[in-house]
């Protein structure tokens, strides 16, 4: 009964320690990010995660689809964020068939708030949903801890995010082409691996278009070159 | 209605042999004697207009509206016995709020008409309940169809139109609809046609009662595009009462049709 | 036998022992929000002759990080009335898009011509907040609603506990501190408002937001403000005729100008050094 969790605040008793986990609980120590581009989205994100300092998965992968085309890239504590995906799963699923038509991707966003605002007091979840329709082009939401929803054209989020605030803020450009997004992705990303040691192991890609979703993968010792097929 | 009184007219949940239900077809007779309400599916928008029956000379003018608003973006007419209308507006617009409330976002009108559709057929079911003794016509435009025109029987049926009528005076009003090259008007200009016809039907069916035209549109408020544009016009629409100036016009030509139409018919009993 | 449904069942307790009955208990202590996590900063506000103005930043923080840089934290409800929210913005966003947009579509299903006004979204708000409290699950937000109330214009205060208070200049947050005793220079009491223009009002509020840049370490040099106007009779009569006219005007994406930072040249060391 007393193992309910508050959340641990440091000194100033204003930031919230994001990896207040349940005892023993796998965690999203974790880099991700989603931008917009002309024609799509990309999302990323990297392949680590821990329990403590041990590697409990190198190759893990965090994009995670919720329909057709609207995929979210997972944060925080991985039991509570699956979940969360799982019960948008379901929830776009039946709107699709109820409805005779795919959800847009902030329907999606609005399902995943509902979940984290409702459930804030139980929940560790830090995500971003990023998806493409035809109506409304790519779409990027992030949703960080207290169950806000924030509209962006690219957004990062994971402990690792805070490395590379500078570099996404001086590279993104509006209006980029898929492949200039892919590579501002990688760049991103590979930077947040270098610095955050709860980030690591490869770097995971889905790309967003008419096209429909494609994956990527970039390898750390092939330097995240080559044209990740 | 040739098996009236043989027994299987006064459950909900028991077919007559030849496999109807009677309280629903009852029902339908209910909205047949309520006051005409008709929808007109545009371009650029939709347009709802009812004609009101008073009953009384001591009813303030302008009272008693009977075509509500269900959310923003959306308006529903009714046919029939206005207690269960106004019971199966309430319900429409919990629908669009919880909508609301789970999506974050409007219901789309399809949805709405589907969700009404099933609330009316559920009436249809039990014998501890009767049908509603309604017609609803549901009036919106959302982001994705654009223009939606729906209309909800008390059976539960609903089908999507781009002109519906209801109540008494509905053939007459058909007819006329009939007549318009619908869709491809605009909103403006079938606010003439809706008063027109709801002022014809009046005559065709109730000429000896006094009633009121009232008159909804539901169109995108950003009007630029809907004026010069060709096609239909995507995006959420705004529902509200049509311009009072825009009613008097359109009310005082449907007075002037009625006139000449009137000559002609007293000319043609003269003959 | 016994007529308890609880112990229909089960093992006889001469034999195995009573059950135990803390397994049933279904009550224990919970626990609600207790901190804010992405938050935003001041929201100020001002009456003046004829209207209100109110301005907030657009950043939502996160800790220190400046996380959200776009948010916009004031909310036109109606056609009477701005809010604006300062704390959680998480709790903002539920309180202007789910509460304050269901009253107002609520409002607007009776299409009588009349509209909710600033005291009635006031009354509403302070209510909503205070009952959250007693549920000790608070909405953690200080809020100003402004706007035009029977004739007059109307701005007051309500907070996470259900506290309310009105005066003619107001501020939350660092606001509070930095913002209320310029406010009050110009505008000491409700007497003073009277005496106070729109364009005084504004330039205050315009000084005082720079202010609020220079001295608060999380708000941020871009903001929105908008000005509410009013002109119409203090008594609204049953026919709804002679309404007041009211009108709101927004200026958003405003950004600081006229900082004052040359002085720091002249700045050097921090006791003898000259150099």
């Amino acid at each position: 009964m007393n193992s309910r969790h508050t959340g641990n605040l440091s000194v100033d008793g204003v930031h919230v320690d994001m990896e207040h986990l349940k005892k023993g609980e796998v965690n999203l120590g974790t880099s991700i990010m989603a931008a917009i581009f002309d024609g799509g989205v990309v999302l990323g994100a990297d392949s680590r995660t821990t329990t403590g300092s041990y590697i409990a998965n190198r190759v893990t992968d965090k994009l995670t689809q919720v329909h057709d085309t609207i995929w979210c890239c997972r944060s925080g504590s991985a039991a509570d964020t699956q979940a969360i995906a799982d019960i948008v799963h379901y929830h776009l699923q039946m709107y699709n068939v109820t409805n005779a038509e795919p959800p847009a991707t902030r329907i999606a966003a609005a399902l995943f708030q509902e979940l984290c605002y409702d459930n804030k007091d139980n929940l560790s979840a830090g995500i971003i949903i990023a998806g493409y329709d035809k109506r409304h082009g790519g779409e990027v939401y992030s949703i960080p801890l207290g169950g806000s929803l924030h509209k962006q054209r690219y957004a990062i989020g994971g402990s690792g995010s805070t490395y590379i605030y500078g570099y996404c803020d001086a590279n993104w450009k509006e209006n980029f082409t898929e492949g200039e997004c892919v590579e501002f992705v990688k760049g991103a990303l590979s930077e947040a691996i270098k610095w955050d040691g709860s980030s690591g192991g490869v770097i995971r890609m889905v790309v967003l278009t008419g096209r429909g979703a494609e994956r990527k993968i970039f390898f750390p010792d092939e330097n995240y070159a080559g044209d990740g097929k | 209605m040739t098996s009236i009184g043989t027994g299987y007219d006064l459950s909900n949940s028991v077919f007559s042999p030849d496999g109807r239900n009677f309280q629903v077809e009852y029902a339908t007779k209910a909205v047949e004697n309520g006051g005409t309400a008709i929808g007109i599916r545009c371009k650029d928008g939709v347009v709802l207009a009812v004609e009101k029956l008073i009953g009384s000379k001591l009813l303030v003018p302008g009272s008693n509206k009977r075509i509500a608003m269900v959310d923003r973006h959306v308006g529903l007419a009714c046919s029939g016995l206005i207690p269960d209308a106004r019971h199966f507006t309430s319900r429409a617009r919990s629908e669009a709020a919880s909508w609301r409330k789970f999506y974050h976002t409007p219901i789309p009108v399809s949805s709405l008409a589907d969700r009404m559709g099933g609330y009316a057929q559920a009436y249809t079911l039990y014998s501890s309940v009767r049908p509603f003794g309604v017609t609803a016509i549901i009036a919106g435009m959302d982001e994705e169809g654009g223009p939606g025109l729906w209309m909800v029987e008390p059976s539960g049926v609903g089908w999507g139109y781009f002109g519906a009528a209801t109540g008494r005076g509905r053939q007459a009003a058909k007819a006329e609809l009939e007549k318009l090259p619908l869709p491809n008007i605009t909103v403006k200009e079938a606010v003439k046609h809706a008063a027109r016809i709801i002022y014809f039907a009046h005559d065709d069916n109730s000429k000896d009662k006094d009633f009121e035209l009232e008159m909804t549109w539901v169109r995108h408020e950003k009007l630029a595009t809907a004026e010069s544009g060709e096609g239909i016009v995507k995006g959420w629409g705004k529902h509200e009462e049509v311009p009072k100036e825009l009613v008097a016009e359109a009310e005082k030509l449907a007075k002037e049709s009625m006139v000449e139409g009137g000559d002609d018919e007293e000319m043609e009993v003269e003959e | 036998m016994n007529h308890l449904p609880e112990v229909w069942g089960r093992p006889r307790n001469d034999v195995y022992g009573a059950y135990d009955h803390s397994y049933l208990q279904g009550s224990h202590p919970m626990q609600h929000t207790q901190q804010p996590i992405v938050t935003g900063t001041s929201v100020i506000a001002l009456k003046f002759n004829g209207g209100v103005v109110i301005a907030a930043d657009n950043l939502a923080s996160y800790g220190s990080l400046a996380r959200f840089t776009d948010v916009e934290r004031l909310k036109q409800v109606g056609t009477h009335t701005v809010v604006g929210a300062g704390g959680d913005i998480s709790d903002m966003q539920h309180l202007y898009e789910k509460l304050l947009d269901s009253l107002i579509i609520k409002e607007e299903y009776q299409n009588d011509g009349h509209s909710l006004r600033a005291s009635h979204i006031y009354r509403y708000l302070s209510r909503v907040l205070y009952h959250r409290r007693c549920k000790f699950d608070p909405l953690w937000n200080t809020i100003l609603v402004a706007g035009w109330d029977d004739g007059k214009p109307f701005l007051a205060s309500a907070d996470l506990l259900g506290t309310t208070f009105s005066s003619p200049a107001l501020a939350t947050g660092f606001g509070a501190h930095l913002a209320v005793p310029l406010l009050r220079r110009v505008c000491p009491d409700e007497n003073a408002v009277k005496s106070l223009t729109k364009e005084k009002a504004i330039e205050t509020i315009e000084e005082c937001m720079k202010v609020l840049f220079y001295r608060d370490a999380r708000s941020l040099n871009k903001y929105s403000m908008a000005v509410i106007t009013g002109e119409g009779v203090e008594q609204v009569p049953l026919s709804g005729e002679g309404k007041e006219k009211v009108h709101v005007e927004w200026k958003k994406d405003i950004t600081l100008e006229n900082q004052s930072w040359k002085f720091a040249e002249g700045i050097r060391g921090y006791g003898a050094q000259t150099v």
